[in-house]
């Protein structure tokens, strides 16, 4: 079986006009405009299996949202190709939109002063829904999403969390078989964003859909994708397994030791470095390959009443990898 | 059959909505009314120091006014607030859900917003022509109507094609509303006849801003006045204005789709 999404050698590329601060600037850019290339995709290739659940990261800015956009047809590549479900996405033919979805999580699509199922109705009948398999989409929905009597309120008494929930049904009704999320989570609360990532695991398992996500939160990452891939300044720094990306960008652990009382410590012969020192409890950092004879010494030189051994925090790698201190 | 289907969603949904908010709607008709008494009453009074203006009698000045405010509900009710929308979603870039929709974007950009307090001002209009007719005592056949219907249906296209490229030009400049007031402001010269206007300024309400098209020539259709140019300009027109501007709407949308962010 073909992948669900195959991106070969993507580009885009973006004139924007430019100026500098200030009002006399301001005038000067209004009679000639300076205008700037801007690399927001430069030459990524990836592809997604059917039913895979795939992290977009990077910093803001990184080229995610552009190429999602392109993705789901809405830009026009300045290069490359594209093929998601048998189709080019910017051809926007009728059958591939009826076969994606694109929800950004910061722009709405439903009517501000109506209940969400006047938007849904409207929905229904621009994708040709036929009556008995809305009825079943809009109930599984409810009953994932836990809707309730959501759709019954006009969205604007709804609060953010609520309103993230309808847009994420609206979006869906015409059951996608690709899904790109963009941020679908932001601005939400912790509870709320819980709820968003069991939704869409949930929706995966039941639909089989393919999803692509991008987000700022690595909570989300962790629990959604085993798949990350990494993009920054429009090129692709790392794809391939969230516990892979740990090893190769964080080539040392952290170890943690709950001392029995307070005493020296041993020379740890280059090969750890102190963190930090509170109380009796010690941290100290050690490359990857010296971590288990750091942790024999310790363990056989010190009082120790408890020691564990982790990777450092994912956001510290992601962040590690954005400053380019990787390998 | 799908279309039909989609333009009645969203008419659905404009009515919920307008209905929604009973003040606005009470306070709306009233100013739709109010509005067009105004305009009668400013008739009258031209009329009561002269019998004729430019050749025009009250009553068929009359028609015209209602030709005019028939258009003007026409166009408020069923295209501008499509088309305003689309002006407003661009700049917040909640366009791109158009965009995603697999139905043509040029007929959801115009078949989605309704504002349908103004069917009042089409009522009305229809009300002033008809008034205006059996004052003349005009003989109306089958014939005739049906020529004043095409004609009629040849303005509507043409309003709809200027308004539609104004906002096309969104996807260049985002923010457009000042052109969109332009235009406003040369339909508004289509309550009175061009010919009350001079030579310069008709020549540029019948070629280049084609005002004469959407109130003139309907109302000397139907009140049977000599018309000022052949009456099947207008229908011709019409179609040649709306696939010019469908094709604008194209390249404006592929400079979105290439540019956009």
């Amino acid at each position: 079986m073909p992948p669900d999404i195959s991106v070969r050698q993507l580009v885009k590329h973006y004139v924007v006009p430019e100026r500098a601060g200030g009002l006399r600037a301001s005038f000067r850019s209004v009679l000639r405009r300076k205008h700037r290339l801007v690399r927001a995709v430069d030459g990524i290739s990836f592809e997604v299996e059917r039913g895979e659940v795939v992290g977009f990261l990077g910093p803001n800015g990184a080229g995610k949202t552009t190429a999602l956009k392109v993705l789901s047809g809405l830009l026009h590549p300045t290069d490359g190709q594209v093929d998601v479900l048998g189709y080019t996405p910017w051809d926007r033919r009728a059958e591939y939109l009826s076969r994606i979805t694109l929800i950004m999580g910061q722009r709405q699509q439903l009517f501000w002063d109506l209940p969400a199922a006047d938007s849904f109705l409207v929905n229904k009948a621009v994708f040709g829904i036929d009556d008995a398999v809305y009825k079943r989409t809009v109930d599984l929905l409810t009953e994932l999403l836990d809707l309730g009597d959501l759709l019954t309120k006009p969205v604007r008494q709804l609060s953010l969390g609520e309103r993230m929930k309808v847009e994420l049904a609206a979006g869906l009704l015409h059951t996608p078989r690709v899904l790109f999320l963009d941020e679908p989570t932001i601005g939400l609360d912790v509870t709320m964003q819980q709820r968003i990532r069991e939704f869409v695991t949930a929706y995966n398992a039941e639909t089989g859909a393919t999803v692509l996500l991008t987000s700022h939160y690595m909570a989300d990452v962790k629990a959604l994708a085993r798949r990350v891939i990494v993009i920054d300044q429009g090129k692709l720094l790392y794809d391939g397994a969230l516990a892979g990306l740990v090893q190769r960008y964080a080539p040392h652990k952290t170890i943690t030791v709950h001392l029995e009382r307070s005493v020296d410590l041993p020379d740890l012969n280059g090969q750890a470095e102190v963190l930090s020192v509170e109380g009796l409890q010690v941290t100290v950092r050690a490359g990857k390959d010296d971590a288990p004879e750091v942790t024999g010494r310790l363990l056989t030189q010190l009082p120790i009443a408890d020691l564990s051994v982790e990777d450092p925090p994912l956001e510290e790698v992601i962040d590690q990898v954005f400053r380019g201190d990787g390998p | 059959m799908r279309i039909l289907r989609i333009v009645s969603a969203f008419l659905r949904a404009a009515i919920l909505k307008e209905t929604a908010y009973r003040a606005e709607l009470a306070g709306n008709l009233l100013r739709s009314v109010i509005n067009i008494g105004v305009a009668v009453g400013g008739l009258a009074v031209v009329f009561s120091h002269t019998s004729e203006l430019s050749g025009w009698r009250l009553e068929q000045a009359m028609v015209l006014l209602g030709v005019y405010y028939l258009v003007q509900g026409i166009v408020q009710t069923a295209l501008s607030p499509s088309l305003n929308e689309v002006v407003s979603e661009v700049r917040k870039g909640t366009f791109d859900y158009v965009l995603l929709k697999p139905v043509p974007s040029l007929l959801l950009s115009s078949t989605r917003r309704f504002v349908v307090w103004h069917v009042a001002d089409v009522m009305l209009g229809g009300a002033i022509i008809a008034i205006g007719l059996i004052r003349l005592e005009a003989q109306i056949t089958v014939g005739i109507a049906a020529v004043f219907v095409g004609v009629m249906v040849g303005g509507v296209a043409i309003v709809f094609s200027i308004w539609l490229a104004l906002t096309t030009l969104v996807f260049w400049f985002v923010r457009v509303e000042n052109i969109t007031m332009i235009f406003q402001l040369f339909f508004d010269t289509g309550r009175y006849p061009v010919e009350i206007y001079p030579f310069w300024l008709r020549q540029l309400l019948t070629f280049v801003f084609p005002v004469a098209f959407i109130t003139t020539v309907p109302a000397q259709t139907i009140t049977g006045r000599e018309p000022l140019v052949a009456i099947w300009l207008a229908p011709l027109i019409g179609i040649l204005a709306l696939l010019a501007a469908a094709r604008f709407w194209r390249i404006g949308l592929s400079r979105y789709t290439s540019a956009s962010s």
